[in-house]
């Protein structure tokens, strides 16, 4: 593999965007009103997801039912041509998958009013059209606008992103070249605050760059609620119009 | 988890009331790691680490094997961390896929494994047909929290202590020696990861910690069964002495503030430096109790400079 | 003058006549003889009735006996009962909604999924669910029993709850007693509920009593009095 110029002394990275900027990141609400009672269609970068979130419903099993509040199950699909090149496996129950699900149920089991809908469950779908680096910050903001579309109460917004260290600059929303190529942080922060609900590095970075590192993912996560919430609102608009119309 | 072990509501709200006036049920500070105590076995990669009540054992062994296709300078590495009832009546039998266990056996994978702990190559014996295939088993004895901090030393030690039996190369040739013929060769161990788990606590509720601005949130170093069993959110971070993260675990639970929780991987350091020291000392006084006799049947005699 | 007895040996009685068997004794029905099952201290009691004799042995598992004083854990509740735990990982036993004093079909208790009872176990058959009650059935009053309000739970041996609740001389209550006010339910199932007017002199009594099961009599003193000091010190 040819060296690629990973962040040039121009200041552009692979992809000609600059350290600080987000990929371009589309969504939609209420894209499957048939399948389930709240959808999202999110592209961030080239990162496809489709989330379903049904609920909050009987549990199919009693055992998974707590009288005190709502239990959240979380499943991904990664499908196999989400990749450059097609897997030859299923991941449906790898290890990395599994812990995917955990942190994703951890992270709105804190978020969303639980005990507002006890002895129910709800479920979130997620399928993954295309992958492209930053998944994990992906499924977090598809859940976040799924939940919404659904009337799911929740304390408020959570937007994911990830940031990588290239020597000692820190770039903003990695695709899957640079994530491969520098070690990543992903973040889930919590609305506008500085709060984090969720946090992984996964490979080795300086202590002492760490808090530049979360800043600028702090400061990418607030733009992201930022477009997310805008979206959200063109579609409620719009919705308002159309009840007022039929009026 | 099959079953859970049973908490009462009076437990817990005891537990968050101590806490609020500076109590922890054991008298510890709340950043306070409880002693360490790392005890080896008489054969190599042979550990057994106790904190508190916990108690994890740890054995490396190796085995030739060949390389993959794609890595053919590159020795292999397992880690195995399985739970079983021998730690506690909560962990059923051949069932790992429990969330904890999951997230347990992934922190470790990423803060050995990933993180190139072993130097994977120095375990190549012929580029593409043999390599050396090392195997740490972690069986967890005895459970009162801290399973992910304590396995990672366990692990650590046990890399750090085993040596494995030296080869000589003749072309496709190879000869293992066996212990006795020849001083067996230690692994290559390029840095030490040491986990720190910190689980916190929500003193007010939920809409405090999400919409205000207290950051009253209590954080703990080194949590107990029970401690662990009530608290709302965990982060794990590791470190190694170089003053690098290895790799940190938030995965959901309490929203946290950033600030606070850069504070604790600074805290996570400190603890990391002094538990280096004890695992590179209680090493060292390993290796002098085995060669007590070296200095008796050394031909080295004392220089004068 | 205890004496230490292992399965096969003999109770040393004197008399065969008027014996009440008690736990970890068997009477064998063929030859009607007495042989101790568990190994344990011979404990052989007089009273009126007649003369007790049975094992104290400290075992692990607590199993319900008719007329134990044990401290349950409400962990679910149904139409009619609440599903109570005396013990992790055990079998639940049932509590009756009509087992509380004043009960009737109109007037039901209030306990929540979590909370604490103090309770005495009034029905232990080998094959079917214990049952346990909160109200002594033959006054209908409640008798100390029910709900267990803040406080917090020790988790003791079995054997050491057993020395609380029946040894009258034990000195560890009188002991603790002097250095604050308490309440206390011992339960026969290993766990003992504690609760005071402050914190840290809960936690100091729950400290104290899980550190003086495994200590000499003699060292209780010195025991308690650390930890009070060690809370009193920390707080001021």
């Amino acid at each position: 593999m040819s060296r690629l110029e990973i962040y040039s002394p121009e200041g552009l990275r692979v992809d000609g965007r600059r350290w600080n900027e987000l990929r371009r990141l589309e969504c939609s609400i209420n894209t499957h009103t048939s399948a389930s009672d709240g959808s999202s269609y999110l592209e961030q970068g080239n990162n496809k997801i489709i989330t379903l979130v049904n609920g909050p419903q009987e549990p199919k099993l009693r055992s998974q039912m707590s009288i005190q509040k709502a239990t959240i199950s979380v499943a991904i699909n990664i499908t196999r041509f989400s990749k450059m090149e097609r897997s030859k496996t299923s991941h449906r129950n790898e290890r990395r998958v599994l812990e995917m699900q955990t942190a994703l149920v951890r992270t709105f089991e804190k978020n969303v009013q639980l005990h507002l809908y006890p002895r129910t469950q709800i479920d979130i779908q997620i399928h993954v059209l295309q992958q492209d680096g930053g998944l994990m910050g992906s499924l977090i903001n598809g859940i976040t606008l799924a939940l919404i579309d659904a009337g799911i109460a929740m304390y408020d917004y959570i937007s994911g992103v990830s940031v990588g260290l290239y020597d000692t600059t820190p770039l903003l929303d990695l695709n899957s070249v640079e994530e491969s190529s520098m070690s990543s942080v992903t973040l889930g922060v919590v609305g506008k605050s500085e709060k984090l609900s969720l946090l992984l590095v996964e490979d080795k970075i300086p202590l002492d760059r760490m808090e530049s590192v979360l800043a600028i993912g702090i400061a990418g996560s607030h733009r992201i609620r930022e477009l997310m919430d805008r979206e959200l609102r063109k579609h409620g608009r719009k919705r308002l119009s159309n009840v007022s119309s039929n009026n | 988890m099959a079953k859970d072990i049973d908490i009462s509501s009076s437990e817990a709200k005891f537990l968050i009331d101590s806490l609020k006036q500076g109590f922890r049920f054991d008298s510890r500070g709340f950043e306070e790691f409880r002693d360490v105590g790392i005890e080896f076995g008489k054969d190599f990669g042979d550990v057994t680490v106790t904190v508190g009540r916990t108690k994890v054992h740890c054995r490396i062994s190796c085995s030739i094997a060949q390389p993959y296709e794609d890595r053919p300078f590159e020795g292999l590495f397992y880690i195995s961390t399985e739970s079983s009832p021998m730690a506690g009546p909560q962990f059923e039998n051949g069932n790992n896929t429990g969330e904890d266990e999951v997230l347990c056996s992934r922190i470790i994978e990423k803060a050995v494994r990933r993180s190139g702990a072993l130097d994977v190559e120095g375990l190549c014996i012929v580029a593409g047909s043999k390599c050396w295939a090392v195997r740490a088993d972690v069986h967890f004895l005895n459970c009162d929290g801290g399973f992910i901090d304590v396995s990672c030393i366990a692990v650590m030690c046990g890399l750090l202590h085993f040596r494995k039996p030296d080869v000589t190369v003749a072309g496709e040739q190879i000869t293992v020696h066996s212990l006795d013929e020849r001083e067996p060769v230690p692994l290559g161990v390029l840095h030490i990861p040491i986990c720190v788990t910190f689980s916190f606590f929500n003193p007010e509720d939920a809409e405090e910690n999400i919409k205000g601005d207290l950051n009253n949130e209590i954080c703990l170093i080194d949590a107990t069964l029970k401690e662990e069993l009530l608290r709302d959110g965990t982060l794990t971070v590791t470190l190694n002495k170089n003053r690098e993260v290895v790799q940190v675990s938030k995965a959901g639970g309490l929203p946290m503030d950033a600030l606070m929780l850069m504070d604790c991987c600074h805290k996570a350091y400190k603890i990391t430096e002094t538990l280096t020291d004890q695992i590179t000392s209680e090493l060292k006084r390993d290796a002098d109790s085995r060669n007590q006799f070296a200095a008796m049947l050394s031909s080295e005699n004392a220089r004068v400079s | 003058m205890s004496v230490f007895i292992a399965p096969g040996d003999d109770f040393h009685l004197e008399s065969r006549d008027n014996v009440i068997l008690g736990p970890g004794a068997y009477c064998d029905p063929r030859s009607q003889a007495f042989t101790p099952v568990n190994a344990g201290f011979e404990v052989i009691t007089e009273s009126k009735k007649g003369i007790c004799a049975h094992v104290e042995y400290n075992s692990k598992r607590y199993v319900p006996a008719v007329g134990d004083l044990v401290v349950g854990l409400i962990t679910g509740s149904f139409s009619d009962s609440y599903r109570v735990s005396l013990a992790s990982f055990s079998t639940p036993v049932t509590l009756s909604y009509m087992a509380f004093p004043n009960a009737s079909k109109k007037n039901r208790p209030t306990l929540k999924v979590g909370d604490l009872v103090y309770a005495r176990v009034c029905k232990a058959d080998k094959e079917l669910e214990a049952e346990i009650e909160c109200v002594d059935s033959t006054t209908g009053k409640d008798d100390g029993f029910g709900h267990l309000e803040h406080g917090t739970l020790v988790q003791a041996s079995l054997a050491f709850c057993r020395e609380l609740t029946f040894n009258a001389e034990y000195p560890l209550l009188s002991l603790l007693a002097k250095h604050a006010q308490f309440e206390v339910a011992i339960g026969i199932n290993g766990r003992i509920w504690i609760k005071s007017e402050e914190i840290r002199h809960t936690l100091a009594f729950s400290r104290s009593l899980l550190e003086c099961q495994d200590h000499p009599v003699s060292e209780h003193k010195h025991i308690i009095s650390k930890h009070f000091k060690n809370v009193l010190n920390a707080s001021s």
